[in-house]
């Protein structure tokens, strides 16, 4: 009895333990060339630069707190998305997803997307409804759109982004948004292969 | 003549009882924690309104403190008209007796909905609190990033509390046609909930009722038609499943006393569509 014990007590820690060493090696990045590694540190500086100046227009909206009103939160978006868009009126396609950024990231994605077991994943995306989305820099996201999920196995691959801009899919287009205005900073025309 | 009125009393509260309301499976023990839990809520339909007004009855026999929220709060827009229509209104009663709701954030949620008081998120996309043994982690399976997973691991690493539940919105497994399981998610996530004794998962997306047999020990439930409906999309043969409901919008009560976590599903209508208890399995 005792011994049938002690063998289930080994039994579920080996399958912990392969459990989440399978759980590293799905959110391990793929290997990065040093020319892959310098196109990824351009692309952090330049959402950094998009941080700083998007933090500093935030100082200019209406405070918003935690325990907000719904009258509050629409005046900070829109204050914000007014002056985010005013502030990059010159702002266009391909300005942060530069062209040897977007070779990176089309090359994670085809990584991440490839094999019979992650058509699910493809299905996933393109179900979404878009509707409404109009792909256009420095524009919002339409509000009565819904977000495609971002697959947790492709987040731990991508390059890392602050709190405040989110990566997003529409159809095969991938996005770079303001995660509170919702304003479209860049986005990769047919990323998804 | 004394007997007689009592006897009358007890008939005529009895009465009064809406006749669902009579239908509780809870054991109502002292001291224990109460809440509900609702998914895809945000459509301000009349059937959100009726869901809303059937839990309030449900709470004059069953007095819980809290309700958690699947996600999907708000559909279309989110202008203050729409808090008010999708949200303040369908459930005016419960607020206006000061039960108190726990947001996580869905496919058709924007992310400032963490400041709004009443979803009581502390503008955090993803979170914890505690109520009396029981830890509740929302998360937000929309984003589910690296700094997500690292705060999850980190806070699970350290919680003592008896029981532990995760709620958030895209189902780990679901048998619903649809939309189904994430597997994306489930990668990433169920490894943790194993690894630090996670009992029970509460999700939506799936605009339907399912009770998922223990998975790896974990107890998993999609709780998707707060306000939203999709009959007929589940799958009656799913081995996935150990009960399902698509047949009218629902909401869920849970009861955890010691060891012991009670729930019931219940319909719009009041009907109990699923009810059992599940034992806390000590790590």
């Amino acid at each position: 009895m005792k011994k049938r014990k002690y063998l289930s007590v080994v039994v579920c820690a080996l399958l912990a333990t392969t459990a989440l060493a399978q759980n590293k090696s799905a959110l391990a990045p793929p290997p990065i060339s040093p020319a892959d590694k310098a196109a990824i540190q351009t692309f952090e500086k330049q959402v950094n630069d998009y941080i700083n100046l998007r933090n500093k227009l935030r100082e200019n909206a209406p405070k918003l707190s935690k325990d907000s009103t719904p009258e509050q939160i629409h005046a900070y978006r829109t204050a914000l998305e007014q002056s985010l868009r005013s502030a990059r009126a010159n702002a266009k396609r391909g300005d942060l997803f530069r062209p040897e950024t977007a070779d990176y990231i089309r090359r994670t994605l085809k990584l991440e997307f490839q094999g019979k077991d992650r058509q699910q994943l493809r299905d996933t995306i393109f179900e979404t409804e878009t509707q409404g989305v109009v792909l256009r820099v420095n524009y919002p996201y339409a509000q009565s759109a819904e977000f495609s999920e971002m697959p947790a196995t492709l987040l731990a691959k991508l390059p890392q982004l602050p709190k405040e801009v989110r990566y997003r899919f529409v159809g095969r287009n991938m996005l770079l948004v303001d995660r509170e205005s919702n304003v479209i900073i860049d986005y990769m025309p047919d990323a998804l292969p | 003549m004394r007997r007689n009125f009592l006897l009358t009393l007890l008939i005529s509260a009895i009465l009064l009882i809406p006749a669902s309301a009579q239908r509780l499976t809870l054991p109502m023990k002292d001291g224990s924690v109460r809440f509900a839990v609702i998914g895809d809520t945000g459509s301000g339909s009349d059937k959100q309104r009726e869901v809303g007004e059937m839990m309030a009855q449900y709470r004059g026999v069953f007095e819980f403190e809290f309700v958690l929220m699947m996600g999907d709060n708000l559909y279309g827009g989110e202008a203050p008209k729409d808090f008010e229509k999708k949200f303040s209104e369908p459930y005016k009663a419960l607020l206006d007796n000061k039960v108190k709701f726990y947001a996580t954030l869905g496919n058709h949620d924007q992310s400032l909905q963490i400041n709004y008081a009443n979803f009581n998120m502390n503008g955090k996309e993803y979170y914890r609190f505690k109520k009396g043994n029981v830890a509740f982690y929302s998360l937000n399976s929309n984003y589910m990033d690296k700094k997500q997973v690292e705060w999850l691991e980190s806070e699970l690493s350290k919680d003592t509390s008896d029981w532990k539940v995760c709620f958030f919105h895209h189902p780990p497994y679901s048998s619903a046609k649809k939309h189904g399981s994430d597997p994306q998610l489930r990668e990433v996530v169920e490894p943790i909930f194993i690894k630090y004794g996670v009992n029970v998962v509460l999700t939506g997306h799936d605009h339907v009722y399912e009770r998922i047999k223990p998975q790896k020990g974990i107890y998993y439930f999609v709780s998707g038609a707060g306000g939203q409906l999709r009959a007929g999309d589940v799958k009656e043969t799913s081995a996935l499943v150990e009960k399902s409901y698509d047949r009218d919008n629902h909401f869920m009560l849970f009861e955890v006393a010691g060891d012991q976590m009670y729930f019931q599903a219940i319909s719009r209508t009041g009907e109990t569509i699923d009810s059992g208890v599940i034992a806390r399995v000590k790590h």
